[in-house]
């Protein structure tokens, strides 16, 4: 069937058509909890392979705008938004509206809901974004509901992360792009006081780098974005010498190279029968 | 999303696009609990931020995001491949909007079915619990671009059910044992794959409604059958399990006439509409106006 094309009051925005193309896209991106650009790529490709193989695959970004033009009137967009350590494009399916009807609320219990909220805390209010095991451990007693004993949260922990919800490095965790994408907003409205913010992109900074003079905090990919090809990094607001490392740029063509080299070789082999 | 910390509203949904009457058309009202008087249950994790809606009158936006958390609400749950109970939706999401629920579900059933091409049925008539049924044909690749492996569990359940049509629609538990024993798959050791396959077959395929599990009476030591439970039905087809068993087998489904005759038979009733028709929500909960689109009649599934 075909939706009649609306015109949202207040909003100027077209509403476009789903095909089962869009459908199977987004039935099999819900089944991810976040992709990268690659990934979402090769879903789309995918898509159209299954329901029309003649017609020329749409670019991307029309393709998800398209879709997202739809799922506005559902208060749920697929959002896309950069990790924080290497600036690669990541896609998840967001709400919008602050309900708590969410995949997070039903995939885990309540005291296990808290003990992310704990580690939240900690996190947000950290000078590196990074709590460390044992500070969120330490929280344990104060957790809702049921009971949870130290060797149980390291469990739960180990649970987020492999849902991509934290990030584990050394011991240490800080939130997952996935996260940041899904909670931004909730996060901003419920820590406004504690919430970091980049100097750049101006929207929530959980890890980054710091003017040691004037304060003021970027993303590292905002930061290798900014500075890129500046011999002389000055910070933005004081004018002081940046004292940090200038990260690389993430280039989506070099991490592809690494990639085909090796899967290349693969399918030479198999066509080699 | 985790649920805000009590006492703060969310972005309000009051706008000035409030319509005499809320845009309901003939509902009546409902009565107003005043501010701070929602759903928040303590213990339970869908407790709703929403204030309660103002006296009279529910604005389009607030109608329109009630239809989109009930839409979330049911491709969550369904996710977890358990039906959801006409008493979870009203309790967790409804709330205040219990006099316009039929409303709602159908706004709903409609969303899932137009954006996602999910179909909302009742699993059984009356039992007012509900599944989403896939109208897009699932492809072999699909698995490869998945998120979540499909499960491989549903390998295990795709054995026990054809194993039950093959043996004319019933089969002991005790037959189902000594059949997978020989595929290495024992009741009382972990599978490398399957885990724990008694508790897979006994409970989660039952809880799911792709089983049903009864015991035999008057049986010592004591066995159960088991049957194809209503999920099944809706989900998959006697042919297409035929077809699934004469793949392993390397043969062709009219190798087991009795069977061939049977998914046959099966395949015509399903094509034929209305009477047979799985109880689409449109037809239970809204009478027989429902709609043109999903109304249970044809269902797109591609004849193979």
């Amino acid at each position: 069937g075909v939706c009649p094309v609306v015109y949202m009051q207040g909003s100027t925005r077209r509403v476009g058509i789903m095909t089962d193309i869009h459908r199977r896209f987004l039935q099999l991106l819900m089944t991810h909890g976040v992709l990268e650009e690659w990934e979402v790529q090769r879903l789309q490709n995918h898509c159209f392979k299954v329901h029309d193989r003649n017609a020329a695959v749409e670019k991307l970004e029309d393709f998800i705008n398209n879709i997202n033009s739809i799922l506005e009137s559902l208060y749920i967009e697929i959002k896309k938004g950069i990790t924080e350590d290497d600036g690669r494009p990541i896609y998840a399916l967001v709400n919008l509206a602050t309900t708590s009807v969410s995949k997070m609320a039903t995939d885990f219990a309540e005291n296990e809901l808290d003990l992310f909220r704990k580690a939240l805390e900690l996190i947000i209010d950290s000078e590196t974004g990074f709590a460390s095991s044992t500070n969120i451990l330490n929280l344990v007693d104060q957790l809702k509901g049921k009971k949870m004993r130290k060797k149980e949260a390291e469990h739960v922990l180990q649970k987020f992360v492999q849902s991509k919800w934290l990030i584990e490095k050394e011991g240490e965790f800080t939130l997952h792009g996935r996260a940041i994408l899904e909670m931004e907003q909730f996060i901003r409205e419920t820590y406004p006081d504690a919430v970091k913010m980049c100097n750049i992109c101006h929207s929530l900074l959980i890890r980054g780098q710091s003017c040691e003079t004037c304060g003021i905090r970027m993303h590292l990919p905002c930061v290798a974005k900014y500075f890129q090809s500046n011999s002389e990094p000055r910070c933005p607001h004081c004018n002081d010498y940046w004292p940090h490392e200038i990260p690389e740029v993430f280039d989506p063509e070099k991490e592809r190279e690494a990639g085909v080299s090796k899967s290349t070789r693969k399918s030479l082999r198999s066509r080699q029968h | 999303m985790l649920s805000k910390p009590r006492g703060r509203g969310r972005p309000s949904p009051h706008t000035d696009r409030d319509r005499g009457g809320g845009g309901r058309g003939d509902e009546t009202p409902s009565t107003s609990r005043g501010p701070g008087s929602a759903q928040e249950t303590p213990g339970s994790s869908w407790s709703l931020s929403a204030s309660a809606p103002a006296p009279g009158a529910r604005t389009q936006k607030q109608l329109e995001l009630k239809v989109a958390e009930l839409v979330q609400f049911l491709l969550i749950k369904d996710q977890k491949k358990i039906p959801i109970k006409r008493t979870d939706i009203l309790k967790h999401v409804i709330g205040d909007y219990r006099d316009i629920y039929p409303n709602l579900l159908k706004l709903a059933a409609e969303r899932l079915q137009y954006v996602f091409g999910y179909e909302l049925v009742e699993l059984e008539p009356k039992s007012n619990s509900y599944i989403l049924v896939n109208t897009l044909e699932p492809m072999e690749d699909d698995a490869e671009v998945r998120g979540d492996q499909g499960t491989p569990t549903t390998g295990l359940l795709m054995i026990v059910l054809g194993l039950i049509f093959m043996k004319g629609n019933t089969i002991t538990e005790t037959e189902v044992w000594d059949f997978l024993r020989r595929l290495g798959v024992y009741p009382t050791k972990k599978h490398l794959v399957f885990g724990d396959p008694k508790k897979l077959i006994t409970e989660d395929f039952v809880r799911q409604r792709y089983l049903e599990y009864r015991r035999i009476p008057h049986t010592d030591p004591v066995d159960y059958e088991l049957q194809w439970g209503p999920r099944t039905n809706l989900e998959t087809s006697k042919m297409k399990v035929l077809k699934f068993v004469a793949k392993i087998h390397k043969q062709d489904p009219k190798d087991w006439p009795a069977q061939y005759c049977e998914a046959l038979a099966d395949e015509e009733k399903r094509a034929r509409p209305a009477i047979n028709a799985p109880a689409s929500l449109l037809n239970s909960e809204m009478g027989s106006e429902g709609l043109g689109q999903g109304s249970g009649t044809q269902r797109h599934r591609a004849k193979e």
